[in-house]
């Protein structure tokens, strides 16, 4: 396949030889129109000069000379004519000889009149300019002056000057040639460039980039390019924190259940350890199990983006339900969860999912909470949205960690988190479900205060 | 009942009227004491007639290509057409067409002999010579040389020029044919007898780019050349009185006149182009061919000059006693 460069050269040579012709063409016509009727011009001025030597009566071997002579000093060759033959004075009769004018002419000449003829002349077997003039005394045709000029075309230019010609026109189009396939080179390089970048990333090199050199649509493209490939560099080194994470948040139930299941099969511990132990494999498996049904759901619902079904429910209620199941574990903590809700909300929702994030939530308010202190629950419509309010008086997160907070396995404090049981993915799945809602997570923080999380989702328009 | 029979009889008579108005329209009559000289005009076909002292009695106007006609006897003429398949034969008493003629095309040229009352046509398509009697009947043909045209008679003989030929054939008038062939230049044209002094002259354009610059002058009866005139250029028209002859130069736009040996008289520059000469009692007519004028010459002076329909290529003469 040829590139496409050479197919734009190729085009614009093309052009260039149409122009080229055109032009031979155009010209060709120009200098017919313009030199050949000044050339025309000027012979009926001078046949007109000439024809003023004529003083009437027979045409002189006097005149006929003096007209010769003017051919020493004239561009155009010029002879008086005064054979009655040539003047095609036998017609009617038929005549066996080719005159030097015809009939229309000779009448033309007889009302004085003076004749120009362009083209093919037997005579001179050529192409000339001709013009006629006649020598009339009365009503007499006594003679004609006729004048003619070669008609050169520029095709019958000594050969000298063709070869000039041509091979300027092929000089001056290879030199073009030169420069067109030059500049468009320089136009295709940044497209070069994109080929050899779009090869090395499909050979997984993503940090490739290309340089932006220009604002054009190459420019753009190349930019276009750029934050592409930044993008699928930063979603597979995610990819690959996460099989890292995932393979380590497993590992390290795995090795506890592994060390103390081993420990009971070759009776290590016994009586009150073992049973810890039981309890800590018990646990660990949950762990697992917790993790390992977060990261399936977390898949299915990155897959499963529109398949979502939502529909009007009273919002209150599911608040409710939520805040219901979450009770004991405050109670626990011995934390107020303080509920303030709109009864009249009606929002566009999924009711599991949307019970599962308030869960979230909630659960991560009272998990990040001092013992004794309160969580606010609230719910409010606001700009014809609803909004749900948790908000509580616990740790709080950094604020350089907050922009991350919901990526996932994202731990604002590793060690300790693993200690609260979370597995670092519940706010990644909050974000993902109220984005399904065609909803906003928002998240305020603010170190040793509290958090506030609010979140928008859609709700039925008022009837 | 009567009234409706008259209106019948009326109606019918209205149409008869009608039917023999159309048929019987004709050009103006020339009366038989009339002398007249006419001039054929080719480019805008007509003849046009004029009186001995040059005005003008009728112009008869045709829409047929007509390129000739004679004068026959004393009150017809016949117009022929090189392009045309048939030759018309018009009474000029009563400016009505008399006859038809079939020639087929090629027609060049017509010739009357008084006193055989045979006229004789030319053909360059056939290159023949046909004659008819008086009724337009054909009588004879005969096969001549490369296109015959000049024609002229003396004794019972018809000469012809073959126009493309070196050949003047000579036929017996009733028979048509050829008793003798004699030798003479490539386009010759024009000719006439001058039985005075046993010869015959000739004239013609010249061959090729050369102007022919003699009258060629012949035995009557041998075809011998006896003499050469060298005053003219491309003379083509004769004509002939008691004793002199009338020579047009066609190349040089003059009228020369000779004595009946050839010696010449006295000349003229007369016409743009003079392609026919004749004379009126005494006084020489030329037409010139370019310039569409008749010209009447008396004691060597043109005397009138009278426009003319385009291109006057014959000129036909008709004296009758007064």
């Amino acid at each position: 396949m040829k590139k496409l460069s050479i197919k734009i050269w190729a085009l614009i040579l093309v052009f260039l030889f149409i122009t080229i012709a055109f032009m031979y063409v155009f010209t060709d016509i120009i200098y017919e129109q313009l030199y050949v009727e000044h050339t025309k011009d000027s012979m009926v001025e001078v046949g007109e000069n000439l024809q003023t030597m004529y003083i009437g009566g027979k045409v002189t071997d006097e005149l006929v000379d003096k007209v010769d002579q003017y051919n020493l000093f004239s561009n155009y060759k010029v002879f008086a004519v005064r054979n009655p033959k040539e003047l095609s004075a036998c017609l009617p009769f038929e005549i066996d000889y080719d005159t030097l004018i015809g009939t229309d002419e000779r009448k033309q000449l007889l009302q004085g009149d003076y004749i120009t003829k362009i083209g093919y002349e037997k005579r001179f077997d050529r192409q000339v300019i001709s013009v006629i003039l006649p020598l009339t005394d009365q009503d007499r045709l006594e003679g004609i002056l006729y004048l003619y000029y070669p008609l050169a075309k520029i095709s019958e230019l000594p050969k000298k000057e063709v070869v000039i010609l041509i091979s300027s026109v092929l000089l001056f189009a290879i030199v073009v040639g030169y420069f067109v396939r030059k500049g468009i080179q320089l136009l295709m390089k940044p497209l070069n460039e994109l080929h050899e970048a779009v090869e090395n990333m499909s050979r997984r090199n993503y940090e490739t980039r290309v340089s932006v050199t220009s604002k054009d649509e190459i420019g753009k493209l190349s930019e276009a390019f750029n934050e592409m490939a930044a993008e699928i560099q930063r979603e597979d080194e995610e990819q690959r924190t996460f099989l890292a994470t995932v393979s380590h948040e497993l590992r390290t139930p795995i090795s506890y259940v592994k060390g103390y299941s081993e420990a009971i099969q070759n009776n290590f511990v016994e009586g009150k350890e073992k049973e810890e132990a039981m309890e800590l494999i018990v646990r660990e498996a949950n762990r697992m199990e917790r993790l390992t049904n977060e990261i399936f759901q977390l898949a299915r619902s990155k897959n499963n983006i529109e398949d979502l079904e939502l529909y009007p429910i009273v919002l209150a209620e599911t608040v409710r339900d939520s805040v219901k199941l979450l009770e004991q574990q405050a109670e626990n903590k011995k934390i107020t969860l303080s509920v303030s809700l709109d009864e009249n909300i009606i929002a566009l929702a999924n009711e599991e999912k949307l019970k599962q994030i308030f869960i979230n939530v909630i659960e991560n308010a009272i998990r990040y909470s001092m013992v004794g202190s309160k969580v606010n629950i609230m719910t409010k419509i606001m700009k014809e949205k609803a909004v749900i309010e948790i908000a509580d008086n616990g740790i709080g997160i950094p604020s350089e960690d907050l922009p991350h907070i919901t990526e996932r396995f994202y731990r604002v404090n590793k060690a300790r988190s693993r200690a609260d049981g979370g597995s670092g993915l519940g706010l990644s799945i909050v974000d993902q479900l109220v984005t399904q809602h065609n909803g906003k997570l928002a998240i305020v923080s603010e170190l040793g205060k509290g958090t506030i999380v609010t979140i928008t989702i859609p709700c039925m328009e008022e009837i | 009942m009567t009234i409706v029979k008259d209106r019948k009889v009326f109606i019918l008579l209205a149409i008869l009227m009608v039917l023999t108005g159309c048929s019987e329209k004709g050009f103006t009559p020339i009366n038989h004491h009339q002398s007249f000289v006419g001039a054929v005009n080719i480019v805008e076909p007509a003849v046009s007639f004029y009186d001995p002292s040059g005005d003008k009695i009728a112009t008869w106007k045709f829409d047929k290509a007509y390129t000739g006609a004679v004068l026959i006897q004393k009150d017809q003429i016949l117009m022929y057409g090189h392009e045309l398949n048939e030759a018309d034969l018009y009474q000029l008493s009563n400016g009505k067409k008399k006859a038809t003629i079939e020639t087929g095309v090629g027609a060049t040229n017509a010739y009357y002999d008084e006193k055989n009352q045979l006229f004789f046509i030319t053909n360059s398509a056939n290159n023949t010579v046909t004659s008819y009697d008086l009724n337009g009947k054909k009588l004879n043909q005969t096969k001549l040389g490369n296109y015959p045209m000049s024609m002229a008679s003396h004794d019972g003989k018809l000469y012809v020029v073959n126009y493309k030929d070196t050949v003047l054939s000579v036929l017996n008038m009733k028979t048509l044919e050829v008793e003798q062939e004699w030798e003479i230049d490539k386009s010759s044209n024009g000719i006439v007898v001058v039985p005075e002094k046993n010869s015959i002259w000739i004239g013609g354009h010249g061959e090729g780019s050369q102007p022919n610059q003699t009258v060629d002058i012949y035995d009557l009866h041998t075809g011998k050349n006896i003499g050469v005139l060298e005053a003219a250029f491309m003379p083509i028209g004769f004509a002939k009185s008691d004793h002199e002859v009338y020579i047009v130069n066609h190349g040089s736009n003059e009228l020369v006149v000779t004595n009946l040996s050839g010696k010449v008289l006295w000349h003229i520059e007369v016409g743009a182009n003079p392609f026919s000469v004749t004379y009126i009692r005494d006084q020489i007519v030329v037409a010139g061919y370019d310039d569409s004028k008749v010209y009447f010459i008396r004691n060597g002076k043109i005397e009138k000059e009278i426009e003319t329909n385009k291109g006057p290529f014959q000129l036909l003469v008709r004296e009758v006693g007064t």
